[in-house]
């Protein structure tokens, strides 16, 4: 199955999000959930990217938060609009879930 | 084009989750696809008639009142609107009021659904 999750969550996710497992798996980094897009603590990028997915993140999101992609912490971070997201919700995913 | 429902059972007017599912109805909509969004719990406050607009606070009422007017349906719980003291008549035009049987049976017809919890 192809899986997309829209995080929007800043803390840590241990449970749900670290259990979650798909064929394709797409990682939506959402409202304060785009800070593990920007964010290193003690060098290290956020654990939430060390998964094997797609990752973007909402560029409303990053923007109204004062952020660029210029501030993205890894090159594999795509940046998505909501019309882009629209795309993966309708065409390109069997299913999204927001965590 | 396909449709798209999406549930709301988040916090009140100016929570974020709100405005994440008003804007991709938005975007869904822009793009040709059908949309139902249903509210529920706090979120119920959105079909409130007489929302105020604040400059710099989030206001939806006029992006869902041009939704309602291209074809897109929402829907209020309406015992949580009940609960809550949101009567039939304080309700804005064009939005629906009805148990939970709508949004199971719009999430039956749909291509997509986006459940978006509470906060």
């Amino acid at each position: 199955m192809k899986l997309g999750v829209i995080l929007t969550e800043s803390k840590r996710t241990e449970d749900t999000f670290e259990r979650l497992q798909a064929d394709k798996l797409s990682v939506v980094l959402a409202g304060n959930g785009i800070y593990h897009a920007v964010i290193k603590e003690n060098g290290n990028t956020s654990k939430v990217l060390d998964k094997a997915a797609d990752f973007y993140v909402l560029t409303e999101d990053l923007e109204s938060r004062g952020f660029t992609s210029a501030d993205l912490v890894d090159a594999k971070i795509k940046q998505v609009n909501y019309d882009g997201l629209v795309d993966l919700i309708m065409d390109e995913h069997d299913k999204f879930v927001w965590l | 084009m396909a449709t798209l429902t999406i549930g709301v059972f988040s916090s009140l007017v100016g929570s974020m989750s709100l405005d994440f599912a008003v804007k991709l109805a938005e975007a869904a909509r822009k793009k040709g696809h059908d949309v139902n969004v249903w509210v529920s719990g706090n979120a119920t406050m959105l079909s409130k008639k007489g929302q105020r607009s604040f400059k710099d606070y989030s206001s939806l009422n006029k992006t869902v009142e041009s939704l309602l007017a291209e074809g897109a349906e929402f829907c209020a719980c309406e015992a949580c609107a009940e609960a809550r003291g949101y009567k039939k008549d304080d309700t804005m035009e064009n939005w629906q009021r009805h148990s939970m049987d709508w949004y199971l049976a719009k999430c039956a017809k749909s291509d997509k659904i986006l459940h978006i919890g509470g906060e």
